[in-house]
C-alpha cells in the first residue's frame, strides 16, 4: 500500500512527496506508528513525520507531527540491533538527529524502505545546504500549521550549540566531538561503519513532542458544531446494518455480467525480455477486459534478493505493457513485487472506474520462512460489486518437496491479509473473496514415472495419462492443498524444463524430467475457462508461459434498483428506529382540582402505561426558567420512574396549599394553574395541564386585608381581594373609598373571643393538638360565616389560632420591626416604643393578643399555663425574621420569646 | 454508493392546532394519513432518513402542541431546531393570520441561522379555501421564506417540502459538511489516479506512463 498519496494530499503546490514509508517511532515510553515521507521542494528536501490512521488515503487521515529539514547538521544513522549483527530482511532501525530532534525510527524491510534510504542518502552524499537558509523557507508554512516549537526555533534563528545546551537531552550515540564534526557536513553513517552495542536505540530520548493527537483532531471537528447546532454523529452501527442488508438483498439490484479475464504466468529464469510478448498476451481475436500477469524468477541476483531492488521490474513491466492486445487501451491498476515474484493487473481504460478498493500484499516463504525468493504476492480489488483476489506464487522447488509446496500454499493463505477501509473490521484473507484466481510457478512435478515414459506420453499427446502422475493433481485429490479450487483440463505439454532459446527438453547434466510447473487455478462462482494453454513461441526462459482465458460473471449493480433497495432498507431501519422510540400512554392529561382549600390535600391519580417496544424512563422535568417541575402547591408522586414494556404505574398529583403558598393564592396573585412536562427519556414530552379554583381563606391573608374586608372571605369577589391585597401596609385611617375598617380581623376576634369565653379554664390549652377535621370545620366557618359559632374543641380552635398567626404573610410584628424588637430586649419601655410604631392594625392585634394571653394567665391555677409556655409559643409566631434573612438561630428564637415575655409579665403597679 | 457518514439534525413543525402538523409528519415518515384529529399535547418526534445531494441525512422531526396555552412551553423547544416549518391551514384565515405571531416567536426563541419554510396545508380542500395561494406566497416573500402548499391527505408536496427544508439546512451548514465530505473519500477514482503521474506509486515506477 503506497501511502505517499496521503502525504501528497497535505502538501502545498510545488512540493512533492518522493517516497513514503510507514515505520515505528521508538521512544522510551511507547512505540507509535508514523508515516515518514521525503518531501521535495526545488533543490531541498525534508523528512515529514505524520501521525496517521491505519489506512491513510487522504490528507484527513494524517496529521503532521514533525519536520526534519535535510540540512547541515542532520545525522542519519543506521543503528545496529543489539545482537550486533545485521540480518538482511529484518527491519531497518534509523536514528535521525538534527538541531532539535533526536529520534529512532524502525522501518520495515522492503522496497519502500530501500527507496527511502536511497533517496535520503543521495543528497547527504552530495552535501547538504546550510540551515537556516532561504532555501528552506518553504517549510515555514508547514511549521506554522501546527508545530510551534520548531517554528519558533526557525524564526528566531537560534544557534545550534545554544539549543543543544538548553535542551539538556543530548544523550549521544556518537562522542560530542565527532558529532560536531559530522554536524558540520551532515553525514550518512552506515551500520557497518559504526558498531557500538552500548549505544543501542533504546537509549534515545525524544523531545519537542508536539501534542497533536487524534483526540485533538476530532475535537476540531466538534468545535465547529457549536453544542446545539447540527450534531454530526457517525452511526457506525447503522451503517453496518445497511451494508449487511444491502449484501443480503444483493440479488435484487445486481445482474451477472461476463467480463473476459486473461490470466498469465511466466517463470522467466532471471532473463530480461528479448522477444515480444504478443504471442502470449494478445493471441486472441478479442481483447480481454482485464489482464492478470504473473512472473517468477524475475531477477536471480543477490541485489534483488537482499534489497528487493531490480531493474528487471521496469523491463518486464514495459514488455508486458507493449504486449497487451493492440485493439484496446489498458490502465495499469497495480504492480506488486516481492523479489522475483511480480504481479501486474491491467484493466481496459473505460472499465477503470468500476475498479476500487485495490490492495496488494506480499508473503515471503523463502529462507527463514520469510524471505522473498519464494512465496506469493496478491492483489485484491473490487470490480463492480464483485471482490476478486489474484494470487501469484512461486512455491518451493525440487521433486520431493511437494509437502513443502503444500505448506507454502497454506502459509500464503494464512499470512496474506488485506487491511480494510474500516479499521474496526478484521483484515480480509484470500478466501474471503468472491473470486480467487491463483497462478504461478507452483513447482509441482511428475512423480513415479521415468523420463522416457514421460517423453513418450508427451509425444503421443496423451496428457490425460501423464496428468495422473502430476503431484498437484494428486495432492488436490488427496485434499492436501488448493481445496475448493478448480483447474481446467491440461491440453498442453509440460512447460518445464527447456533449453533456453529452444523447444528442446533440458539437456543439462541434471536432465530434469518435464513438469507442469506453471498453472492457473480458480475458485468462485460464474467462472468459465475458455482457454488453458502454453505458449511455445517464447523461448527466453527454461519455462514456457501459460495463459488461461476466463469469462467471469461479475456482479454489476443496477443503479436504479440499488437505489430502490437502499431506500427500502433505510425505510425499514427508520421504522425500526421509530418503533424503538420509548412511548407511553397516559390515562388522563387534564386535571381539575375543584375548591382547593387551605391545608386540605387533594389527590388525583392517573396511569402511565408503557405501550412501546422498549423500556422507558419517565420524569417530570423543569420548564425553562423555573426552579422546579411544578408550582410549590403541586407535587407528582412519584415524579420519575421506570417502566418495562407493557407495564403501568399510577402517578398521584397532589395539591396542598400550605402557609408558604397560601398568601399568593389568597391575594389572587397566583392561581391553581400549572402545566407539567412529563418527559420520556429519548422520547416525547407530554404536557399535563392542571387547573382548579382556590377558595380564598383568612388563613394566609393579611391582617390589613381582613380588617378592611366587610364580609367573609368566600363571599368576597376576586376583584375586591386583589384591590385589598394591593393596599399599602402603613395605612391612614381615612383610606379613600374604604369603609371604616375593623380594629382587628373579625376572624381573629372570633377565635380569641371563643377561647376567652370557653377555654380560660381548659387544661393543657396550647399544649394539646387539635383535630384536623375540626380545624377544617373551623376554617370553613371563619371563611364563610357558617355555622354561627365556631365548631370543634378548644384545642382545635387554639390550633386554628396558631395556624392563623403562622400563615400571616406579614407577621404581627412586621418584618421591618423585627430587628428593632430584638435590640430593645431588656428595655421594656423601648420595646413598647417599637410596638407603638407598628401599623395600626398590627398594633391592635398585638395588644389584643397580649391582653388575651394575660387573661389566660390569670387562670393559671386551672389551665396550668405559665408565662414561659406562652412566651415560647407566641414569641416565634408574633415575631418572624424577614424571609430574606436566614432562619433564626436558637438564641434569636429565645430573644423573640423574651420580647413577648416582657409584655406578659405583670406590670409593676 | 453509501458514504461512511451521516448527518443528523432537527426540524420542528409549528402552527395553530388543527392545521395538520401531525398529519404532515405521519405522511412523511410512515406514508399514512389518519383523518381523525387527536390534538397533540406535548411534543413528539419521529426519525426519517433521506438522501440529499449524495449525503445521507437523518432528521428528527418534532411535532408540537399548537394550543395557545402550551405556547410558552413549546417555545423552549425552538432553540434545538435547525429548521422550522410554519404551518397554516388554507381553509382557516385565522391560522394564516397567526403565522405572524408564530414567526415572531421563532425570531425570539430559535437559534440564529435557523431555516424556515412556510406551509399552507390542506390544499386538497379547494372548495373551503379561505387563504389564496398568492397570499401565502406574499407572506413567505415578506419573511424571506420558501413556500409550499401541501396536502397530507393527498400526499401533495410533502416530500418536496421536507426535502427543501433539509437542503436549506444543509446549505446553511455547508462549511461543517465540507469537512466531513473531505474526510471520507472512501472511493478513489482509479482512472484519475493513474492519469496523474505524480500521484501514482511513489516507487521506481512513478515515472512510467500507464497507458499502453
Ligand atoms: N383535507 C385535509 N385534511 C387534513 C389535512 N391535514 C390534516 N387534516 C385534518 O386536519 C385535522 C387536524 O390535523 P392534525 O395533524 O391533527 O393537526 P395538528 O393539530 O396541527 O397536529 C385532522 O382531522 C386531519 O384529518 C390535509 O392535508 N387535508
Ligand atoms: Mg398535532
Amino acid at each position: 500500500m503506497d501511502q505517499s498519496f496521503a502525504i501528497q494530499d497535505t502538501l502545498e503546490k510545488g512540493d512533492t512527496c518522493l517516497v513514503a514509508v510507514q515505520g515505528i517511532l521508538v521512544s522510551p515510553y511507547t512505540n507509535e506508528s508514523r508515516l515518514v515521507g521525503l518531501v521535495k521542494n526545488r533543490e531541498t528536501l525534508a523528512i515529514f513525520l505524520y501521525k496517521h490512521r491505519r489506512m491513510a488515503i487522504c490528507a484527513d487521515d494524517v496529521s503532521l507531527d514533525e519536520i526534519i529539514p535535510l540540512a547541515e547538521g542532520v545525522i542519519i544513522q543506521q543503528v545496529m540491533p543489539a545482537e550486533g549483527f545485521y540480518v538482511i530482511g529484518t527491519d531497518v532501525t534509523l536514528r535521525i538527529k538534527s538541531l532539535d530532534i533526536d529520534i529512532v525510527m524502525q522501518l520495515p524491510f522492503g522496497s519502500h524502505t530501500q527507496e527511502f534510504l536511497r533517496r535520503v542518502n543521495q543528497p547527504i552524499q552530495e552535501g547538504l545546504p546550510a540551515f537556516p537558509s532561504q532555501q528552506f523557507v518553504w517549510l515555514r508554512k508547514y511549521w506554522q500549521r501546527n508545530i510551534p516549537s520548531v517554528n519558533s526555533l526557525f524564526l528566531n534563528n537560534m544557534n545550534y550549540e545554544e539549543e543543544r545546551q538548553l535542551s539538556g537531552l543530548d544523550i549521544n550515540l556518537v562522542s560530542d566531538l565527532e558529532a560536531d564534526k559530522m554536524a558540520m557536513n551532515g553525514q550518512w553513517i552506515k551500520a557497518n561503519e559504526r558498531v557500538d552495542p552500548s549505544r543501542s536505540p533504546q537509549m534515545s530520548v525524544r523531545h519537542n513532542k508536539t501534542t497533536f493527537t487524534d483526540l485533538v483532531r476530532s475535537a476540531d471537528v466538534l468545535s465547529a458544531n457549536k453544542a446545539e447546532m447540527v450534531p454530526f454523529t457517525k452511526f457506525g452501527l447503522r451503517d453496518n446494518l445497511i451494508k449487511s442488508e444491502l449484501l443480503k438483498n444483493e440479488d435484487t439490484y445486481i445482474s451477472i455480467q461476463n467480463y473476459r479475464f486473461f490470466v498469465g504466468t511466466y517463470n522467466v529464469n532471471g532473463q530480461s525480455p528479448r522477444e515480444s510478448l504478443q504471442t502470449w498476451l494478445s493471441q486472441d481475436s478479442e481483447p480481454p477486459d482485464l489482464y492478470c500477469i504473473g512472473f517468477q524468477e524475475l531477477d536471480l541476483s543477490k541485489e534483488a534478493f537482499f534489497f528487493n531492488d531490480t531493474p528487471k521490474e521496469e523491463e518486464w513491466f514495459k514488455a508486458v505493457s507493449d504486449g497487451l492486445h493492440p485493439e484496446a487501451k489498458y490502465a495499469k491498476i497495480k504492480l506488486i513485487r516481492l523479489v522475483g515474484i511480480m504481479l501486474l493487473l491491467y484493466v481496459k481504460k473505460e472499465l477503470a472506474v468500476h475498479v476500487s478498493e485495490v490492495e496488494a500484499e506480499t508473503v515471503g516463504t523463502g529462507i527463514m520462512g520469510r524471505m522473498g525468493n519464494k512465496g506469493g504476492v496478491a492483489i485484491r480489488f473490487r470490480f463492480h460489486n464483485t471482490h476478486l483476489c489474484i494470487v501469484n506464487s512461486h512455491l518451493a522447488a525440487h521433486v520431493d518437496e511437494f509437502e513443502r509446496r503444500n505448506q507454502d500454499f497454506r502459509e500464503i493463505c494464512s499470512r496474506m491479509q488485506f487491511a480494510q477501509a474500516d479499521p474496526t473490521l478484521s483484515p480480509l484473507t484470500i478466501h474471503k473473496h468472491d473470486v480467487v484466481l491463483w497462478l504461478g510457478d507452483l513447482n509441482y512435478r511428475l512423480k513415479d514415472i521415468e523420463l522416457e515414459k514421460v517423453k513418450k506420453l508427451i509425444d503421443s499427446r496423451d496428457y490425460k495419462t501423464l496428468h495422473k502422475f502430476d503431484q498437484l493433481k494428486q495432492q488436490i485429490d488427496g485434499k492436501a492443498v488448493f481445496e475448493g479450487f478448480t483447474e481446467g483440463e491440461i491440453m498442453f505439454q509440460p512447460t518445464y524444463k527447456y533449453d533456453p532459446g529452444t523447444d528442446e527438453w533440458d539437456t543439462s547434466e541434471k536432465c530434469r524430467t518435464p513438469a507442469w510447473c506453471d498453472r492457473v487455478l480458480w475458485k468462485g462462482k460464474h467462472i468459465t475457462q475458455l482457454e488453458y494453454r502454453s505458449h511455445m513461441a517464447l523461448k527466453t526462459s527454461d519455462h514456457k508461459p501459460v495463459s488461461s482465458l476466463f469469462d467471469i460473471g461479475v456482479k454489476v449493480v443496477n443503479e436504479e434498483l440499488y437505489k430502490k433497495t437502499f431506500e427500502e432498507i433505510v425505510r425499514c431501519l427508520d421504522k425500526m428506529e421509530n418503533d424503538c422510540i420509548p412511548s407511553a400512554a397516559l390515562s388522563q392529561r387534564e386535571f381539575h382540582f375543584k375548591d382547593v382549600k387551605y391545608r386540605q390535600l387533594q389527590v388525583q391519580t392517573f396511569t402511565i402505561h408503557n405501550d412501546g417496544q422498549v423500556a422507558c424512563q419517565f420524569e417530570f422535568i423543569r420548564k425553562l426558567d423555573e426552579e422546579s417541575y411544578s408550582k410549590p402547591w403541586l407535587r407528582a408522586n412519584p415524579s420519575k420512574g421506570f417502566l418495562t414494556p407493557g407495564s403501568s404505574m399510577q402517578i398521584e398529583l397532589e395539591v396542598f396549599v400550605n402557609n408558604q403558598t397560601a398568601a399568593a393564592l389568597n391575594a389572587a396573585e397566583e392561581k391553581i394553574e400549572d402545566i407539567l412536562i412529563l418527559h420520556l427519556d429519548r422520547g416525547k414530552d407530554f404536557f399535563l395541564s392542571v387547573t382548579g379554583n382556590y377558595l380564598h381563606s383568612c388563613f394566609g391573608s393579611s391582617i390589613q386585608m381582613l380588617c378592611y374586608m366587610n364580609g367573609y372571605m368566600r363571599d368576597t369577589s376576586e376583584e375586591t381581594i386583589t384591590q385589598l391585597a394591593q393596599m399599602p401596609l402603613q395605612m391612614k385611617d381615612n383610606f379613600l373609598g374604604a369603609e371604616k375598617p375593623a380594629k382587628i380581623p373579625k376572624e381573629l376576634w372570633m377565635m380569641v373571643d371563643h377561647l376567652y369565653r370557653n377555654a380560660s379554664q381548659q387544661e393543657d390549652l396550647f399544649q394539646q393538638p387539635g383535630l384536623m377535621s375540626e380545624f377544617e370545620a373551623i376554617r370553613d366557618c371563619l371563611d364563610s360565616g357558617y355555622p354561627e359559632s365556631l365548631p370543634g374543641s378548644n384545642h382545635s380552635v387554639v390550633e386554628a389560632l396558631l395556624l392563623f398567626l403562622e400563615a400571616l404573610p406579614e407577621p404581627v410584628i412586621c418584618y421591618q420591626s423585627y430587628q428593632k424588637c430584638l435590640e430593645s430586649i431588656g428595655d421594656y419601655s423601648s420595646s413598647k416604643e417599637v410596638v407603638s410604631m407598628l401599623p395600626l392594625h398590627h398594633k391592635n392585634v398585638f395588644k389584643y393578643l397580649i391582653s388575651f394571653l394575660q387573661e389566660m394567665l390569670n387562670n393559671s391555677e386551672k389551665n396550668h399555663l405559665d408565662i414561659k409556655i406562652l412566651a415560647s409559643i407566641f414569641g416565634n409566631l408574633l415575631l418572624r425574621p424577614p424571609p430574606d434573612l436566614p432562619k433564626p438561630s436558637n438564641s434569636d428564637k429565645r430573644r423573640c420569646q423574651e420580647f413577648v415575655q416582657q409584655f406578659l409579665q405583670p406590670e409593676d403597679p | 454508493m453509501a458514504k461512511q457518514y451521516d448527518v443528523l439534525f432537527r426540524l420542528l413543525l409549528i402552527g395553530d392546532s388543527g392545521v395538520g402538523k401531525t398529519c404532515l409528519l405521519c405522511r412523511f415518515t410512515d406514508n399514512e394519513f389518519h383523518p381523525s384529529h387527536i390534538s397533540t399535547i406535548g411534543v413528539d418526534f419521529k426519525m426519517k432518513t433521506i438522501e440529499v445531494d449524495g449525503i445521507k441525512v437523518r432528521i428528527q422531526i418534532w411535532d408540537t402542541a399548537g394550543q395557545e396555552r402550551y405556547q410558552t412551553i413549546t417555545k423552549q423547544y425552538y432553540r434545538r431546531a435547525q429548521g422550522i416549518f410554519l404551518v397554516y391551514d388554507i381553509t382557516s384565515e385565522r391560522s394564516y393570520q397567526h403565522i405572524m405571531k408564530w414567526a415572531s416567536d421563532v425570531d425570539e426563541y430559535a437559534p440564529d441561522g435557523v431555516q424556515k419554510i412556510l406551509i399552507g396545508n390542506k390544499a386538497d380542500e379547494e372548495q373551503k379555501r379561505q387563504v389564496g395561494k398568492n397570499q401565502g406566497m406574499k407572506l413567505a416573500e415578506e419573511y424571506g421564506m420558501d413556500f409550499f402548499e401541501t396536502s397530507a391527505c393527498t400526499n401533495y408536496n410533502i416530500k418536496e417540502s421536507f426535502t427543501r427544508l433539509t437542503e436549506l439546512v444543509l446549505m446553511a451548514h455547508k462549511r461543517e459538511l465540507e469537512g466531513l465530505r473531505m474526510s471520507s473519500a472512501d472511493e478513489l477514482n482509479l482512472a484519475e489516479l493513474e492519469d496523474d503521474g505524480s500521484k501514482s506509486d511513489g516507487m521506481a515506477n512513478s515515472s512510467k506512463s500507464c497507458w499502453c
